[in-house]
């Protein structure tokens, strides 16, 4: 089975729950605790795609969520080849955070295969996102999940999908 | 500027080493190591040999390694680990310098993290006051809504104040010339005629009343939505034939011309509920006739696509247009307060056409007549109608006992105990009558009759517990309630059967001669 590497960086506004998507898809654990990543968290995963012999390593930055001014530091993003989008289901202002950051790395670094995932979809009671804004967010980001890193809920399905993206964009062709 | 001295640069450079630990190597472009310097045990990459792939060791090498000189800061590799990197281009390859960063990332992520904490705790305050205001907003709505049914409820009790002010002089007319009539006709040098008068209006009176009382209980029917259409075929034609023969005269007797007209295309045979659609233009004939001082009340009937529209007209005094939507309010006569009536006809009119789906409208302008449309949807029916052979049975063949039978009464009206035997008597039935229920109970079982008519309402024992302690005592024949209650279904079953006053003493004939024959 053919190894390959791919740069991942995980975005999104603060308090979104990227660390935890992550720790759930890396470790499959999840903390209540709220903990500020600064700077940038590095992890890798590998994700098999036995259809294609290949094994796929993620290597994954999770950077630390825009500050109040919506910046994130785009440095950590050079060379990546996807992005997971991360926004909290609910909080609309995280919506829009995650389609400016969207804009601003296009503009920075030129498209590269995304996922949005609009995270803390256990929390039923305060969900905020109608079905319709899922689907304008869909026809934007091309592939929309709504996720609980609580529950694991698309965690998964979100990772694997970004994989073969990236895969089929970088790979297939060599 | 001058250089710092050498022994300071010398002593900074010394302390900067110590706090940082810094660990070099160099990779070719394939990320293999070329040399490294250093201890790099604590950042992971302690014991890393010449031409190792450093990207299985560094993954975060992935991507930062440029053609200019790059720093990427705070990079957390590991538990407790957090580094700076710096990589440096070179002509072999790429010097990558990672520095010791945790304690300065540690104080980083305390002021961070009280920062975002804020930024939350902001964030949640806002929502909270989103939906403050919310609540505040359907607050005002609900109070709104309050206000919006307290009106509601003091129109009522002004209609109920008004209802119970209108009732007590509509009843007390036609109740004190039935008392007085009946006074009149009981004087012992009464003439023969003069008796007779007197029971032609005690017969008058006593249809008022009942009209009365029919429009306030379909009041009462239609609010609390117990009253139900009963649709069935029935020939229109006939219909305005009928209520022809019931006007005419009433126009005629004020010197009025009355005419119906039918369009042609109007179906023959029509399916609706006819008992209703004659109520309702009984209603508006009869206020046409009873407003109409001279000229005439016409009716005019077309049919429309599956509706039915009747049209009554009038050369009456008119309706001013402030008056026209309070006619058909529960207690309104358009300020023709000197008439007769409850002041429900139209009410109940208007209600009855939206019950049937159809609607009202009125036209009409002081001193210019009236002229008010029903329409009212229906169905054709092309086959399926026999015309109704209304064969009410004569009294003296159908009512008249042809065998001996005795009946026991029970009523605490000892004038509605005379009234019974008088008609029962006639009708060839041995009486046994009784004003107390409990003495009913005795008398049945000592007497054992055909059939006990009893009435409810009454001292001691209800006629309900007494129907039932005869059941409970064996006595098996038909026991008939002659009631002015409305009995609940539990109630009636007590019962064989259950008449409710003022009914029809043909129908109570011919139901006892049912029952004990």
């Amino acid at each position: 089975m053919t190894v390959v590497t791919s740069k991942v960086c995980v975005v999104g506004d603060f308090a979104v729950g990227k660390t935890s998507v992550i720790e759930r898809f890396v470790n499959n654990q999840f903390s209540d605790k709220y903990l500020t990543t600064v700077g940038v968290k590095v992890d890798t995963k590998e994700i098999e795609h036995k259809a294609l012999g290949i094994s796929h390593k993620l290597v994954i930055w999770d950077v630390a969520g825009s500050d109040r001014f919506g910046h994130i530091e785009l440095a950590y993003l050079r060379g990546a080849n996807g992005y997971i989008f991360v926004a909290d289901g609910t909080r609309l202002p995280t919506l829009r955070a995650a389609r400016d950051l969207y804009q601003q790395i296009t503009e920075e670094y030129g498209s590269a295969p995304c996922v949005l995932l609009v995270n803390k979809n256990d929390l039923t009671d305060q969900w905020n996102v109608r079905d319709e804004r899922m689907e304008e967010l869909t026809a934007h980001f091309g592939n929309t999940y709504r996720t609980s890193a609580k529950t694991g809920d698309e965690v998964e399905t979100a990772m694997t999908r970004l994989s073969e993206l990236i895969v089929d964009n970088d790979f297939r062709n060599e | 500027m001058t250089r710092l001295p050498p022994r300071v640069i010398e002593f900074l450079q010394g302390e900067f080493l110590a706090s940082t630990r810094p660990f070099c190597f160099l990779v070719d472009k394939n990320y293999r190591l070329i040399e490294a310097w250093g201890d790099g045990n604590w950042c992971d990459l302690g014991n890393v040999n010449i031409g190792a792939d450093m990207l299985e060791r560094a993954p975060y090498l992935l991507g930062s390694l440029d053609s200019v000189p790059t720093k990427l800061e705070y990079l957390m590799i590991g538990d407790d680990v957090t580094v700076h990197v710096h990589a440096i281009p070179d002509d072999d390859g790429h010097y990558v310098v990672l520095l010791d960063a945790q304690s300065a990332h540690q104080l980083l992520q305390q002021k961070q993290q009280s920062v975002n904490e804020l930024r939350l705790l902001h964030a949640q305050q806002q929502k909270l006051i989103s939906r403050q205001r919310e609540l505040i907003s359907e607050l005002v709505e609900t109070r709104s809504e309050l206000d919006h049914h307290r009106r509601e409820v003091e129109r009522s009790s002004d209609n109920k104040s008004r209802f119970i002010a209108m009732m007590s002089h509509e009843f007390r007319t036609p109740l004190a010339s039935i008392i007085n009539y009946a006074d009149l006709a009981a004087e012992q040098d009464a003439t023969g005629n003069e008796v007779q008068k007197s029971i032609e209006a005690i017969q008058r009176s006593a249809r008022h009343l009942t009209s009365l009382v029919e429009a306030v209980l379909d009041d009462a029917r239609l609010d609390a939505g117990e009253l139900e259409l009963q649709e069935c075929n029935f020939s229109l034609y006939e219909l305005l034939d009928d209520l022809a023969a019931m006007m005419a005269p009433l126009a005629a007797e004020k010197g009025l011309s009355f005419a119906t007209q039918m369009d042609r295309d109007v179906p023959e045979i029509l399916r609706a509920d006819k008992v209703r659609l004659r109520q309702i233009l009984i209603n508006l004939l009869g206020n046409a006739v009873k407003y109409t001082v001279e000229g005439s009340v016409r009716l005019t009937v077309s049919y429309n696509h599956g509706r039915i529209v009747a049209t009554v007209s009038d050369t009456g005094p008119g309706i001013s247009p402030d008056d026209q939507e309070r006619v058909f309010q529960a207690f309104e006569r358009g300020g023709r307060k000197s008439e007769q009536g409850a002041g429900l006809g139209l009410t109940i009119t208007l209600r009855l056409a939206e019950l049937m789906g159809g609607e009202i409208s009125l036209d009409s302008l002081p001193g210019e007549g009236c002229t008010v449309s029903l329409h009212v949807p229906v169905q054709e029916v092309v086959d399926g109608y026999e015309p109704s052979a209304e064969v009410l049975p004569t009294p003296a063949e159908d009512t008249v006992a042809t065998m001996p039978r005795s009946i026991l009464i029970c009523d605490d009206d000892e004038d509605m105990i005379a009234l019974i035997e008088h008609y029962l008597h006639r009708s060839g039935y041995g009486l046994v009558t009784t004003s107390d229920s409990s003495e009913a109970i005795a008398k049945t079982l000592k007497y054992d009759p055909d059939l006990v008519l009893m009435d409810c309402n009454i001292p001691g024992i209800s006629g309900v517990d007494a129907a039932m302690l005869l059941r409970q005592q064996g006595y098996q024949k038909p026991i008939v309630a002659l009631t002015a209650s409305q009995l609940s279904d539990v109630e009636k079953s007590a019962f064989t059967s259950y008449f409710r006053k003022p009914a029809k003493m043909q129908e109570l004939l011919l139901a006892i001669k049912t029952l004990t024959h």
